[in-house]
């Protein structure tokens, strides 16, 4: 019986113990506490961030797509990667940037398609932006859909301008019309410039920049005395070139793509029509034009771009690169300097965000300015700042794309007027 | 206005020129060997980039690489004829199948040729400037590559029209356009004288692609565009007729020379236009049976 008592007092014992040990009481029971909040999810772990562009690899946009926006891509991918890639600070440490790249076909049909599979199926942390203006427009509300920045590509539109207020995740870079013919209409002015032909491809690029071109023109009292049109797969632009000569003009806008800007030459060479101004807007600052038709010809002739090597020893640096990457067959002066300044100060705006979240990036990237290689960029309701690009018209002066506007950054004065054709 | 004319009339004749030439090999490759051949204008952009490379790697003048580039390009249609089409005529059930299956074929060769020029040569724009400057003719001026152009066009024309009615050859080929079994069963070696045939129409293809390469400029997509002339003209000039094509490159480049006067946004509508009226009212072209 004593023995039983002992055992008893044992497991008393060793039951109390926690209690005595403590010495507390155990607590009355209390309201049950609301449910704390749950903890924010890790990110999932990362190592890169993917960008995914449906872009023109051939097809009619090919030659402008490899020249432009491709080499600007992925020589800064190559830069930044180098560097470790671009610090996200949500995930603590630098992330390389991976390119999923498919082709287009110069095919918008194509484009939304493949567009939609990136982002949907691929699931692409960034997009790239598409080549040519009508591409954009096709890109634009799918990007915006999706809620996805969409920087780029080569193309540029005072329409779309109008349609960015809805579509806040749309980021145009490219030089438009309104950037380009009010500062060549003032040089126009400003050399006496008294008449002008205007020639224009049918479609938007052509139409938008022609009817700007006619405004500021009769704003700032130059007469056009030609406006025409002309379609796609033009052969022969004879019958318009030999008119714009007949009523001899002072200068000569072409509102058209390589092909055409470059038919537009060699023809006008060959009729010997030499007006004071020869204006091209795409493909003029295109390095090939130099092979195709040698410095001596294209001396003088102006077109829509520009920046070149003598802005900066950076800006050097960086063509001497460039003309590497495509040898100097495949340089331009146009887009290069816009894409990699849209670029720059997209990592530097993921930077700053901390996160790779889309609406927390654009709401920067749409307010912040950042220096770049090119001198500072900002936005200025979703297009870039008139002041932000290296240049926005250049000339061949001595088989070099001089900058000639506008006069801050110009690296030369303008030619005027246009030297006379060789003489063979 | 007499110079006005002639201006109109000698642009005209300078881009009918070329018209005739790629049209004239379009003709023969149909027309004998019954293949609609979609790649026709990739064989115009490889003679066009063949006579642009000698011409910058090498210095050979363009007009010399038309005899070098031509014998190329015709062994390269050869070749392709007697491995591919001969093999895909043998195979076919009927004429009917084995054109629908060329055709086909053709659509595959388009795509081979242009990514493989689009990897030699890259996307960009090329061109040649010789040539291009201004040569004063008949109280105008004109571009001296854009009057031999046609000179040299009208040339090819008259010595590959000589070889198609004078020479031994020239008769298989017409026997063989006329009915192919008939002429098989004379003697006439009928698989050869097709190959021969698209051969041929390779090495206009090349010829005119040489002369375009001092014209204008030339990309490696620049093909499907002259397919679509070429077609045109055939349409126009009669299927099968040689002479016919001859005189619907003149004719196609004179209208649209005539219509880009008065408003040259509507010459390339015009073109078509003039297809569709061809098909809808005389659907064998002017010198077609």
């Amino acid at each position: 019986m004593k023995k039983l008592f002992i055992i008893l007092m044992m497991i008393v014992l060793v039951c109390a113990m926690p209690l005595i040990a403590c010495g507390e009481e155990e607590p009355a029971p209390a309201p049950a506490p609301a449910p704390a909040p749950a903890p924010e999810p890790a990110p999932p772990e990362k190592d890169s961030i993917v960008f995914g562009g449906a872009r023109s690899l051939s097809g009619f946009n090919a030659i402008v797509a490899e020249t432009s926006f491709n080499p600007a891509w992925y020589m800064w991918v190559e830069e930044v990667n180098a560097a470790g890639g671009i610090y996200v600070e949500e995930y603590g440490k630098k992330l390389p940037i991976e390119t999923i790249m498919y082709d287009d076909k110069s095919d918008r049909g194509t484009l939304v398609k493949l567009l939609e599979k990136l982002i949907t199926e691929d699931k692409v942390d960034f997009i790239l932006g598409p080549c040519s203006t009508g591409s954009i427009f096709a890109a634009a509300p799918i990007a915006n859909k999706y809620e996805y920045i969409m920087i780029g590509g080569e193309g540029g539109s005072i329409t779309l301008a109008e349609f960015l207020p809805s579509m806040p995740y749309i980021f145009p870079v490219i030089q438009d019309s309104s950037h380009q013919i009010p500062p060549l209409v003032e040089l126009m002015v400003e050399k006496g410039v008294k008449t002008a032909a205007v020639i224009y491809f049918e479609d938007l690029h052509g139409v938008e920049n022609a009817s700007t071109t006619v405004m500021e023109c009769r704003k700032a009292g130059i007469d056009i005395v030609m406006y025409k049109s002309f379609p796609l797969g033009t052969k022969d632009l004879s019958p318009l070139l030999r008119e714009a000569k007949a009523l001899e003009v002072d200068a000569f806008l072409s509102m058209s793509y390589p092909d055409e800007s470059f038919l537009a030459i060699g023809q006008s060479m060959e009729i010997d029509f030499n007006p004071k101004v020869f204006y091209a807007t795409v493909g003029i600052y295109m390095t090939v034009l130099k092979d195709i038709f040698g410095d001596e010809v294209i001396e003088g002739i102006m077109g829509g771009g520009a920046w070149n090597g003598k802005q900066s020893p950076r800006a050097a640096e960086l063509e001497a690169k460039r003309i590497e990457f495509t040898g100097p067959g495949g340089m331009e002066y146009w887009g290069f300097a816009v894409f990699w300044s849209a670029f720059q100060h997209l990592q530097q705006s993921i930077e700053m965000a901390g996160t790779l979240d889309q609406t927390v990036i654009r709401d920067i990237l749409a307010t912040e300015k950042f220096d770049t290689d090119f001198g500072p960029w900002w936005y200025e309701n979703q297009v870039p700042a008139l002041e932000a690009y290296a240049g926005v018209v250049g000339q061949w002066q001595d088989g070099y794309f001089e900058v000639i506007l506008p006069t801050p950054k110009a690296t030369a004065d303008s030619i005027y007027p246009k030297p006379p054709w060789p003489k063979h | 206005m007499m110079v006005t004319i002639l201006n109109v009339v000698i642009d005209g004749i300078l881009t009918g020129g070329i018209y005739s030439l790629i049209a004239m090999g379009f003709g023969l490759q149909y027309g004998v060997a019954r293949v609609l051949n979609i790649s026709h204008g990739e064989f115009i952009m490889l003679g066009a980039f063949a006579t642009w490379s000698l011409y910058t790697f090498f210095g050979i003048n363009p007009l010399i690489s038309l005899v070098i580039c031509g014998p190329v390009l015709f062994g390269i249609g050869f070749l392709i004829h007697r491995t591919l089409f001969s093999r895909l005529q043998r195979i076919s059930a009927s004429t009917g199948a084995y054109e629908a299956s060329s055709l086909l074929a053709t659509f595959g060769i388009l795509f081979i040729i242009q990514n493989a020029a689009l990897l030699i040569w890259g996307p960009f724009v090329r061109g040649l400037g010789v040539y291009s400057y201004p040569v004063s003719f008949a109280g105008t001026t004109f571009g001296f590559n854009r009057l031999i152009t046609p000179l040299f066009a009208i040339v090819i024309s008259v010595a590959f029209y000589l070889f198609i009615s004078r020479t031994r050859l020239g008769k298989a080929i017409r026997a063989a356009a006329q009915d192919r079994v008939t002429a098989g069963l004379m003697g006439v070696k009928i698989n050869s004288v097709l190959a021969v045939c698209f051969g041929l129409g390779a090495l206009m293809a090349s010829l005119a692609g040489s002369l375009i390469s001092i014209t204008y400029t030339i990309s490696p997509i620049m093909g499907l565009e002259y397919t679509a002339i070429a077609f045109i003209v055939v349409v126009l000039g009669g299927l099968g007729s040689i002479s016919g094509s001859f005189i619907g490159g003149f004719l196609l480049g004179l209208i649209g020379s005539i219509v880009s006067y008065f408003d040259a946004s509507l010459a390339l509508i015009t073109y078509y236009v003039i297809f569709m009226l061809l098909l809808m009212v005389k659907p064998t072209g002017i010198l077609g049976k």
